[in-house]
């Protein structure tokens, strides 16, 4: 009698989460994942997963400075095409070298070059942008943050992307691929080595990241700031330092995203256009600061474009995940997985 | 000697007359001053060429945007994101009635506005509920589904190949059509002026300064901002009739959040909250701007590096634009007018 009610409550329980918006989500798009698995192939699943691997990364970085410092960053895409950019300055040049004086150590690790030199030029300007820019506009005024902040950042976005226009020109600056090797054979889908790297990358990374937010010190301190900043002061926790770091690691992570990418996306100045509607898809999906919640959002957007190209046409891939997105939030304005920083959208 | 006395003082209660009708219009005699300017400008050598009257077009085109961007931005606190998609949505409306029905276009730009305004009424009612930044993103992305739209519909909108439209007017020059949207940018001056100087502008600048505050007062903030932001979108439309039927083509390209961009720099460095800040900057800026590309055409890209850096700038260090240093100017002139008139008396 009382193992059975036990198991009755556990199993209300277990309705009542699938009854809420996020849960509803999670099983309508894994029924979508098994019927485009059936009927378009398991290509677009694969693709889906690699891209939204991607976009997971560039919605955890835009929804951490959000998070802590407040900022909607506009020029969130940016970074990611200046990933693409130094990863293809950095890896032509090797790749190059290496067709004269072939080694199969050196091009299975000049790719990782490439990636390695666009995060650390995606930290560093991150810091540049937080030093130069947000920094002096806290210090003079912190009125009506939100939204000058964000058009700090629109400012930011149309000089990086003119800039590269000026420097470099808008002609296509791409790879066909990193890695020349034969693709991998996966239950009979031939996903390519690029692919793949870039999906492990994203993973990897992704729980790196969420390991150094929870257990690390420094975590928790950007945490704390995201909670409360007078109270993280309070306790000792340099608030510059904090503003600094995360701004860094959140372009990093938006540069690695686009340098592990540049096989699919060449780098031109508006590049990062895509990518920025799509992480802020993601953030306003899933509710701005929610860090988890944005990795999972990162999945469901690619997955939700992957299958409008797929079904409805390529070139809709914007057009419909916005209706859908602006209809679900119709219902459920603090995002799908109900963020508890809801406050600080209302600012 | 008596009969002058009679005659300057009936011109001088005259005048006095014409200024309190002018400032009940929201117009300086210095503003007067510029707008006889601006309707004598293009008989003037050199903006009496036809490039020149071209960039003299645009600059109006833009200058009245910049207005109805500021009449939201600067009063009730929201970014627009999606302006250029607003304006686009009017401009295809009026152009398609043109082409489709054969609707006069001096008809079809009021029936833009009307759909202009119709969409941004029903954005503004689902998301200005919720506050100031998720309206600005959401209006991003109604503005990007639009571009979308008008990518994707080939058959309707003919995409990036671009639809043709019947001009207003049969002539080739310029100078009719800088007339017109000199009566538009006056229109639209006029209008939002007494909309923000009237009661409804102080609810507006209520809700924009502290929402809270507003809605103890007894102000109801979704009401006014959802009306305000109708208002902005119908002039978006109304002024996108015009982009139609003035230059002849339309692409999306029109709707990208770059023109935004453009419109929303010019809105800033003019001043927040002034209204004619912006139409007042846009003249010379983007003479300055079209200037710079057709001398520098080896550097694509450069105006963009400027408006991007101009409104990084704006922003940090002189929020107020120059609406605020023309005050700071007439306060200046004033306290110094003042102290000669003490010493003298």
């Amino acid at each position: 009698m009382a193992r059975s009610s036990v198991q009755s409550t556990i199993v209300f329980e277990v309705l009542r989460r699938l009854t809420t918006a996020a849960g509803i989500t999670i099983i309508l798009s894994v029924v979508a994942v098994i019927v485009s698995a059936v009927v378009a192939g398991p290509f677009t699943l694969v693709n889906a997963i690699v891209t939204g691997g991607m976009w997971a990364l560039l919605a955890v970085g835009l929804s951490l400075v959000f998070g802590v410092m407040n900022i909607p960053n506009f020029a969130h895409g940016e970074f990611f095409m200046v990933g693409t950019l130094v990863s293809y300055l950095v890896f032509t040049p090797l790749h190059k070298y290496l067709r004269q004086n072939p080694s199969s150590v050196l091009s299975t690790v000049a790719p990782f070059a490439g990636i390695f030199a666009a995060l650390l030029v995606g930290a560093l300007l991150g810091v540049v942008v937080e030093k130069l820019i947000f920094f002096q506009l806290r210090r003079r005024s912190r009125e009506q943050w939100v939204m000058n902040s964000f058009l700090l950042t629109v400012g930011l976005s149309v000089v990086m992307i003119n800039g590269h226009q000026l420097l470099w020109g808008t002609n296509f600056k791409g790879i066909p691929r990193y890695w020349d090797v034969k693709p991998i054979d996966l239950f009979g889908v031939n996903i390519s080595m690029d692919r793949a790297v870039a999906l492990g990358l994203a993973v990897v990374t992704i729980a790196i990241f969420w390991f150094f937010l929870m257990r690390t010190r420094t975590g928790r301190a950007i945490r704390a700031v995201a909670q409360d900043e007078t109270g993280a002061q309070m306790v000792g926790i340099d608030l510059n330092r904090i503003q600094v770091l995360t701004m860094a690691l959140s372009s990093a992570l938006a540069a690695m995203a686009g340098a592990s990418l540049l096989f699919m996306f060449p780098s031109y100045p508006t590049v990062g256009l895509k990518p920025l509607y799509v992480a802020w898809y993601v953030v306003i999906l899933v509710g701005l600061g929610n860090v988890a919640g944005a990795t999972i959002g990162g999945f469901l957007v690619a997955l939700l474009q992957t299958l409008t190209s797929y079904f409805i046409g390529v070139g809709w891939e914007d057009v419909v995940p916005t209706a859908l997105i602006i209809l679900i939030l119709l219902f459920k304005p603090s995002g799908l997985f109900g963020s508890e920083v809801k406050g600080v959208w209302e600012q | 000697m008596q009969k002058t006395e009679t005659v300057s003082a009936r011109a001088g209660r005259l005048g006095n007359g014409l200024l309190s009708i002018l400032n009940a219009l929201g117009i300086t005699p210095l503003g007067l001053a510029l707008i006889i300017l601006l309707a004598i400008l293009p008989f003037i050598p050199p903006f009496d060429r036809e490039d020149l009257l071209r960039w003299l077009v645009g600059a109006a085109l833009i200058a009245a945007q910049a207005i109805a961007f500021d009449f939201t931005t600067g009063y009730i606190n929201v970014v627009n994101f999606g302006f250029a998609a607003f304006l686009g949505f009017g401009a295809y409306t009026s152009a398609l009635l043109a082409v489709d029905f054969g609707i006069s276009p001096w008809i079809g730009m009021f029936v833009g506005a009307l759909a202009s305004g119709g969409l941004g009424f029903f954005t503004g009612v689902l998301t200005l509920r919720l506050r100031g930044i998720f309206a600005a993103v959401m209006a991003w992305f109604v503005g990007l589904a639009l571009l979308g739209l008008a990518r994707n519909l080939v058959d309707i909108t003919r995409g990036p190949m671009g639809l043709s439209v019947p001009t207003f007017l049969e002539t080739a020059s310029n100078r009719p059509y800088f007339y017109i949207i000199l009566v538009m940018l006056l229109i639209t001056y006029l209008v939002l002026r007494w909309i923000t100087s009237s009661h409804i502008g102080l609810a507006f600048k209520a809700i924009g300064q502290n929402i809270e505050a507003a809605r103890a007062s007894g102000v109801n903030p979704t009401f006014y901002r959802v009306f305000n932001f109708t208002v902005q979108c119908a002039f978006a439309g109304w002024l996108g009739g015009f982009y139609a039927h003035y230059y002849g083509i339309l692409t999306p390209q029109l709707m990208h959040t770059s023109h935004t961009v453009e419109v929303l720099a010019i809105a800033y460095v003019g001043g927040r909250g002034s209204i004619w800040g912006g139409a007042f900057i846009a003249f010379p800026f983007i003479f300055f701007i079209e200037w710079l590309r057709s001398s520098l055409t080896s550097l694509p890209g450069l105006h963009l590096v400027i408006y991007g850096l101009l409104l990084i700038l704006v922003m940090i260090f002189y929020p107020g634009g120059v609406a605020q240093f023309y005050y700071w100017i007439a306060d200046r002139v004033g306290k110094a007018r003042r102290g000669s008139a003490e010493q003298s008396g």
